[in-house]
């Protein structure tokens, strides 16, 4: 057994463990989302437009991770809806923003891990990167989707405006630590370089790799905030749809 | 109840162009920073591109370049005015080039006499979609917005005073180190969510002992596998020991998912007025519904950040097991033993939330 396959099974242990039949199958979403993800990287390789992957794939994606870890078929497909268009935006917006920010491919710092590389692959780096940061904002999409489509069940017609303010704010409060440490993560060994090679400030602020950090960071944030008040709003419709 | 939900979102629809203004605003705004540098920057006035070039590589890559002969203005510096000309090379694909465009600013450097392409200008995209994120965000959250960003700005005050001990101290305890900082972050982060209150210390140490756990479960089982096709010498960005960065990528990664967990059980279950079993089963319930989709989370973020090089890597001509193991694995790895801490902290925060408070003194 390798080290990988010992995780996964320690980790299917711990979940049944701890959740019962829907460990279970938050196992399966794990499991599917990882297929799914080594599926994109194959297809991106092989030549297809990668933004087409990202978005295809990514449907699947949230409603793998929608549909499995919730048991409420109601909230689910509210949920479901809401981050499918939210996705949609977030196209939009990381578009923009990779087309202003000069961030695809690699950095200096990269050189070494590239040596010995042929680089001129015929795949579109910026379309790379744009399924990389759409990919990355899926998970907390889906998970602050979830959360609202929830709560608002809860809080039903007793919802007032700062209710729902509350709400919204704790729903983001809670994915925005998630979303930061995940991403400080890869800032560290980062940092790390930067301080022992004593960067300037400004050097770091336009530094390829820093930047591009960031700005995925700063995409996810701007998907969770999105999902929040956006989810609201399908609820409300889907409500006013019915009576 | 329609209208209530429909006037939090859609009072003042113009409001959502904020954000969208903001970036703009501070896109332009940086377009004219210049001589607040000292390297020399200048701005591309005119563009010619050359005809592509067809390159075929050894694995039968097909890709093409440009030769681009760029007019540039100097933006700073005693040069400042000067008209200087540039060429670039670029790329269909583009890994390490990218085509410049009128307007572009770019950072030059002084070689040999002759002025070429240093690297491209960031601060505007960079400085605009944190402007336009927190616009957004305040729009939503309104106040406490401000708490956010505290305790945001709190842990990279820390993380850059950790790093500059940790790169100017005795690296032997590097180690000690940095996991001084995450108990650290933990405190932060959660005074700033409960405040100074018994709540957050539950969330401290039930993050704390999740993620203690989950580290020990992880390294127990690469012990127990021999570390098997797991390398973890392929960790990029190594200045240090490749081990210790590794580690420190785990605790920080898996911190922020358990913490917040921790708080939504913590916050939800101390509420509850009944009996310790049911204030317990209320958490693991809570907990079961969190835990799946903060996984993912992580998982997508890990995963995705390795596509650029899995990429190159299958192009190059590696295999599918190679790439995944080589590329990869550290991040499957990473997301796997986070995960192993977002589950832990399910049953061990019900249990601290849960636990009948004593009788104040």
């Amino acid at each position: 057994m390798n080290t990988f396959e010992a995780l996964l099974l320690a980790l299917l242990v711990l979940m049944v463990a701890v959740g019962g039949k829907q460990g279970f199958s938050n196992f399966l979403a794990v499991m599917i989302n990882f297929l799914l993800m080594m599926l994109a990287v194959i297809l991106m390789a092989g030549g297809f437009n990668a933004i087409g992957v990202a978005a295809v794939l990514g449907l699947v994606v949230l409603a793998t991770t929608i549909f499995l870890s919730t048991r409420d078929g109601d909230v689910a497909q509210t949920a479901f809806v809401a981050s499918l268009l939210v996705m949609l935006g977030m196209l939009l917006v990381i578009g923009i923003g990779v087309r202003y920010a000069h961030v695809a491919g690699f950095g200096t710092e990269d050189s070494e891990a590239l040596e010995g590389y042929n680089l001129l692959i015929g795949v579109s780096f910026p379309h790379i990167l744009i399924a990389t940061a759409l990919f990355s904002t899926l998970g907390a999409i889906a998970e602050a989707a979830v959360a609202v489509a929830a709560g608002m069940k809860t809080l039903g017609a007793a919802a007032s405006e700062a209710g729902l303010t509350q709400m919204a704010a704790e729903i983001i409060g809670t994915a925005l630590n998630t979303l930061f440490f995940g991403f400080f993560r890869g800032f560290a060994g980062l940092f790390l370089w930067f301080t022992q090679l004593r960067y300037p400030f400004w050097q770091v602020l336009n530094n390829q790799i820093f930047a591009r950090e960031l700005i995925e960071v700063l995409f996810s944030m701007i998907a969770v905030t999105l999902t929040v008040p956006f989810t609201m709003w399908i609820v409300q419709r889907r409500q006013g749809g019915r009576s | 109840m329609m209208k209530s939900y429909a006037k939090t979102i859609l009072a003042k629809p113009w409001r959502w162009l904020l954000p969208v203004l903001s970036f703009f605003v501070v896109l332009g705004l940086t377009r004219l920073d210049a001589p607040l540098y000292h390297q020399p920057i200048v701005q591309v006035t005119a563009v010619h591109t050359g005809k592509a070039q067809k390159q075929v590589d050894n694995f039968d890559n097909h890709d093409v370049t440009h030769r681009q002969q760029v007019q540039a203005k100097f933006l700073n510096t005693a040069r400042r005015g000067q008209v200087i000309t540039l060429s670039n090379m670029y790329s269909g694909s583009g890994a390490l080039d990218t085509p410049l465009r009128r307007g572009d600013q770019v950072f030059v450097e002084r070689q040999a006499g002759r002025y070429q392409l240093k690297d491209e200008k960031r601060d505007g995209a960079v400085l605009g979609l944190l402007a336009a994120t927190i616009c957004l965000m305040a729009l939503v959250m309104k106040k406490r917005v401000w708490l956010t960003f505290g305790s945001i700005l709190a842990n990279v005050v820390l993380l850059l005073v950790t790093l500059h001990v940790e790169t100017t101290s005795n690296q032997k305890l590097a180690y000690v180190l940095f996991s001084l900082m995450a108990v650290l972050f933990t405190v932060v982060t959660t005074v700033f969510i409960a405040g100074i209150k018994r709540q957050a210390a539950v969330i401290a140490v039930a993050t704390l002992g999740a993620t203690a756990l989950a580290l020990a479960l992880g390294y127990g089982l690469f012990a127990a596998t021999g570390y098997r096709d797991l390398h973890i010498e392929a960790v990029a960005y190594v200045t240090q020991v490749p081990q210790l960065l590794f580690f420190v990528q785990i605790m920080i990664g898996s911190l922020g998912a358990v913490l917040d967990e921790s708080n939504d059980i913590a916050v939800a279950v101390m509420q509850l007025p009944a009996g310790f079993k049911q204030r317990f089963q209320a958490g693991m319930a809570i907990g079961r519904n969190v835990m799946g989709p903060l996984i993912a989370v992580l998982f997508m973020i890990f995963m995705a950040d390795t596509f650029t090089e899995s990429i190159l890597w299958l192009r190059n001509d590696n295999a599918i097991s190679q790439t995944f193991i080589w590329v990869m694995g550290l991040g499957f790895a990473q997301a796997l033993i986070s995960a192993f801490g977002i589950v832990l902290a399910v049953p061990l925060t019900s249990l601290l939330a849960a636990w009948p408070k004593k009788v104040q003194a």
